[in-house]
């Protein structure tokens, strides 16, 4: 693997993409494939913030307190998000659209408080059985886990998406790969076709859950220091980012589109106090630009042809209502 | 019991800044359905526009609140023109629309934050204390105490919501509103010019966002590039508690975190009240999915 | 015996600083341009690394650092500090708050631009993440406002001048307790944030050490501005005093509001309140606000003196404490580099590690055995918009 990686940094080094920013690349490219899944599915869900959270303090708990090594804490921390999700998926799934978004972004929120008072909640019910004051410490608030050991590599993360990427072409040439597909059409039609509708919806929600908590265990074992603040409504909205400048026509476009938006901040570090302004540039300008997202042929031919045109200094085609 | 009412207070004022502020997001997607998260950038831009007109210019705060709500009002049309026109013209999905308006949200509060600098070396600047007289009205016979400013600030949320009820139900331009939120192409063979009203619809948006702004900077007098991020949330909980693109709605649903926020804090859970929020508005959501005040889906084109 | 220390501690800096009075009776400057031979052997530039908050909120706080820190790099290279024909060069890098950021920012500085030491972060989560970058480097890494307990515990090269807050609520809760004759007290603060958080810590253990019953415990969270809900749930209890764990734009609501609602007592908090902002923004309210800091705005040392009239000379605006510790902390840095003789990383560890009794804007200075500061915090109220040292005003 080093022998692939080693010139690949080399080459990716002086635009300012070193070895860590590689890594987190990587990481946002599971987020990606996670709410690329439940928006495959028609879903549109911003639940992923919230798993992440979840997956990367069930990881950082069990290699820190009980001495796991990481693979075992990976499946801890996607087991623990999918377990979650089951509850939390019944009921919020028969909401749609921007209701769904909103629920979901309510899960993130009610995890994050959560973790933010768990000790004083997990003080207070011992200080109730035990009849006399108890201070408990275990996932420390607001001051975060910290000295998580550093045990990501890159190659796991690599071969994580290699293996992610097999599965979503097994995944969209089998029975269950269609069946998301014609939710994503029409949930009504669907069900006529005689589609478990909420089967599906829910087990791409579990799916979906499940590679947030990885993608949570991975960055935990690199930041190693968590604070529920990482995981809150920006990076819900991070998260949607990815996939939709990426494209949700195929799951390679929300991995590209997290790569690209990770790797942009710092790409753009020479700008100094112009990066943030540059950051919001370049997405607004894809977006418009590109609305398919980056990964879409068609997109990029259509703005061939409009680029085309404006060489040739025709005006442009006079707009009606849409 | 004293402490109940002033407790009751303190949400009235903060529920009629949410309101104002959620209001500009219900009229966007009532008639784009789309949501515009460039809305809380629009909210810090009120802020900002008061500060550097009472700071800079030297006006008087009666000046200044136009001059903010206009400016937000125009800066929110050029939202329209940059963000949301293009994808529109494009059949562009609505999901990319979003991101759109992420991105803007993102160039305008880095903007912001550039201008910040240039003029107060610093991304953060506060409004004059003596902006406003700050003796609170006393009531002593309750045990009461009450900051003018949150009265006047009740009473301009007020005015201004029954101004827009009035403006959408009863004068032409809102009947066209509503034509078009009901159906873009029928509006057209009526012969409404579409795309006059989302630019009317961005403004009046905008100006309502740009006054929660202000008003928030002049209560709190402590302005940053950042405090729309505050009420991004809160906002986009209140339209969706009220019901999607429902005006009374958004007003019910601002008032309604406004007093569940503060309600968790009297029972004794400050550190709990987001996720008493959002369990609210989840079980909401579970019995009503349209939300307190919206309409059924299916009714909506 | 805490006036007794102070005492001794300023006849310590006159008695430091006097060789220097000599040269220049009016302006008192930093440096030990005695204790260390002007080096010979260093190279033409030495390039320092920077990670500052230096956009979003955080920005408030790293904006200022940004500029202590190219303020003081300024006067060392005027000064000629670090010998004729050497240029101190400071790298700024903007870790947004983020730990991803900050640890690609410190990867960036330590891997790629080969600096030899590094200033930062601002936040003590983005140490957390960061820092081990640079000790896996053998650099030195000084925080300049991380207060979090342990942080240097993550290695030998890890730095910090910013005294923990378990180094300053203790003095601050036992002399106001002494003073005030508080028995109970409502206690706000944010718990959001790991370093209010870490601030309500060691109150309540400084509060229960001294027997200072806690009637109600509200929180609030970063970025709230309407703090009349808990100041109003916090006053039905009648305190003696309220103890506030916050920053400074939430510190400026939190006091303005609470006199607004008519509370008159005392309010104690800790290096959050102890920003000019909150003295000028809050006003008249500001009487009878407490600070243990590490250092303030009304510190009587000369040296503090002449740094805050030149911040105020080259930016039109007040220096907070992280600020100050920021310019001290490139201070501190270009001494090591000076006095080590070397650009060499391990040589400057070494020579920081050494540092003791060195005369700064926070008072004399040291580094501790395990790289944390010792200095004298002080303890102050704020009197018609002025800091005062407390128990002096009866």
């Amino acid at each position: 693997m080093d022998a692939v990686l080693t010139p690949l940094l080399d080459i990716l080094r002086p635009i300012g993409i070193t070895e860590p920013v590689l890594q987190f690349m990587l990481v946002n490219a599971i987020l990606g494939v996670s709410i690329y899944l439940t928006l495959h599915a028609g879903m549109f869900s911003l639940a992923s913030a919230g798993f992440m959270a979840i997956g990367a303090y069930v990881g950082a708990l069990l290699t820190q307190q009980s001495d796991w090594p990481l693979w075992a804490a990976l499946l801890g921390g996607m087991a623990a998000a999918g377990v979650i999700a089951v509850p939390i998926g019944l009921p919020t799934l028969r909401l749609r659209d921007i209701y769904l978004a909103i629920a979901t972004i309510g899960f993130g929120e009610v995890v994050r408080v959560l973790i933010l008072n768990f000790d004083d909640i997990a003080a207070s019910v011992l200080t109730t059985l035990q009849g006399e004051r108890v201070r408990f410490r275990l996932i420390e608030g607001a001051r975060g886990i910290k000295g998580i050991p550093t045990l990501t590599e890159t190659w796991h993360l690599i071969l994580f998406l290699i293996v992610l990427g097999y599965l979503l072409t097994r995944l969209h040439r089998s029975r269950f790969g269609r069946a998301m597909a014609a939710i994503r059409q029409d949930e009504t039609v669907a069900a006529n076709m005689g589609i478990n509708v909420v089967y599906v919806k829910n087990m791409v929600f579990i799916l979906s859950a499940v590679l947030a908590g990885a993608a949570g265990v991975f960055s935990a074992h690199l930041t190693r220091i968590i604070t529920p603040a990482a995981f809150g409504f920006d990076k819900a909205v991070d998260i949607l980012a990815f996939a939709v400048l990426g494209g949700t026509s195929t799951w390679i476009g929300p991995i590209v589109g997290a790569m690209v938006l990770t790797a942009m901040p710092e790409v753009l570090r020479f700008l100094k106090e112009f990066r943030g302004v540059f950051n919001g540039l370049v997405l607004l300008v894809v977006i418009v630009y590109l609305p398919g997202g980056l990964v879409n042929p068609a997109g990029w031919s259509r703005l061939w042809q409009r680029l085309g045109r404006a060489q040739t200094a025709s005006p442009s085609p006079s707009t009606g209502v849409d | 019991m004293d402490t109940l009412i002033q407790q009751g207070i303190n949400a009235i004022s903060l529920g009629a800044i949410y309101s104002l502020f959620a209001l500009g997001y219900a009229m966007v997607f009532s008639i784009l359905g789309v949501l515009n998260l460039a809305h809380s950038a629009i909210f810090m831009l009120g802020a900002f526009f008061g500060l550097i007109a009472i700071d800079q210019w030297s006006l008087p705060l009666w000046l200044a609140f136009p001059i903010a709500m206009l400016g937000a009002g125009l800066v929110s049309v050029g939202l329209e023109l940059v963000a949301f026109r293009p994808l529109r013209r494009r059949n562009a999905a609505r999901i990319s629309q979003l991101i759109s308006s992420i991105g803007a949200a993102i160039l305008i509060v880095n903007i912001t934050q550039l201008i910040f600098r240039q003029i107060y070396n610093s991304t953060e600047a506060y409004l004059p204390r003596d902006l406003i007289p700050s003796d609170p009205i006393v009531i002593e016979s309750l045990g009461l105490r009450v900051q003018p400013v949150r009265m006047l600030i009740v009473v301009i949320a007020l005015v201004l919501m029954v101004l827009l009820q009035y403006l959408v139900n009863r004068v032409r331009i809102g009947q066209h509103m509503r034509a078009v939120a009901f159906n873009q192409r029928i509006a057209a063979l009526f012969g409404i010019n579409v795309s006059r009203i989302f630019i009317f619809t961005f403004f009046l948006a905008g100006v309502l966002g740009g006054a929660a702004g202000m008003f928030y900077g002049v209560v709190f007098l402590n302005v940053t590039p950042f405090i729309g991020e505050d009420v991004a949330l809160i906002g986009l909980t209140a339209i969706v508690l009220g019901g999607m693109g429902s005006i009374p709605g958004a007003v019910l649903g601002g008032f309604l975190v406004a007093g569940l926020q503060i309600f968790s804090i009297v029972i004794g859970g400050s550190s709990f009240r987001n996720a008493v929020v959002f369990l609210l508005l989840f079980i909401i959501l579970l019995i009503r999915p349209q939300g307190l005040l919206g309409q059924p889906e299916s009714t909506r084109a | 015996m805490r006036k007794v220390c102070l005492a001794l501690s300023f006849l310590l800096i006159g008695v430091l600083a006097l060789p220097v009075l000599a040269q220049d009776m009016e302006t008192p400057q930093m440096g030990w341009w005695d204790e260390c031979a002007t080096p010979e052997n260093l190279p033409d530039t030495v390039t320092i690394g920077v990670v500052f908050g230096l956009s979003g909120p955080i920005s408030v706080y790293g904006g200022p650092q940004q500029q202590a820190v190219q303020l003081a790099v300024d006067e060392i290279n005027e000064s000629g500090y670090l010998g004729e024909g050497t240029t101190l060069v400071a790298m700024f890098e903007d870790s947004a708050g983020d730990a991803e950021q900050a640890i690609a920012a410190m990867t960036k500085l330590v891997e790629e631009d080969q600096v030899v030491a590094v200033i930062g972060p601002t936040l003590s989560t983005e140490a957390f993440s960061a820092d081990p970058v640079a000790q896996e480097n053998g650099t030195v890494v000084m925080g300049v406002s991380n207060t979090a307990i342990g942080l240097t515990d993550m290695g030998d090269f890890v730095f910090r001048d910013s005294l923990p807050e378990s180094s300053v609520i203790p003095g601050t809760i036992a002399q106001a307790t002494e003073v005030l004759g508080l028995e109970k007290v409502g206690v706000l603060y944010g718990n959001d944030d790991d370093f209010t958080l870490s601030g309500y810590d060691v109150f309540v253990q400084a509060l229960e050490d001294n027997n200072v019953a806690i009637t109600n415990e509200q929180t609030f969270a970063r970025g709230d501005v309407d703090f009349n809900p808990q100041l109003t749930a916090l006053l039905a209890d009648e305190p003696d005093a309220l103890v506030v764990s916050a920053l400074a734009a939430e510190a400026v609501q939190i006091i303005t509001q609470a006199r607004d609602l008519g509370y008159e007592g005392p309010i104690i908090g800790g290096n959050g309140l102890n920003s000019p902002s909150v003295l000028e923004q809050s006003g008249d309210a500001s009487n009878g606000v407490i600070v243990g800091a590490a250092w303030n705005i009304a510190s009587p040392d000369p040296l503090s003196e002449v740094w805050v009239s030149n911040y105020q000379a080259a930016y039109d605006a007040t220096p907070d404490q992280f600020a100050t510790q920021a310019y001290t902390g490139a201070w501190l840095m270009a001494t090591a580099i000076r006095c080590g003789d070397s650009a060499d990383r391990t040589a400057v560890r070494d020579a920081l590690a050494a540092i003791q009794d060195f005369p700064t804007p926070l008072g004399t200075f040291s580094f501790d055995e395990d790289r944390n500061p010792v200095h004298t915090p002080v303890v102050q109220i704020a009197q018609n918009g002025a800091f005062g040292v407390l128990g002096a005003e009866e």
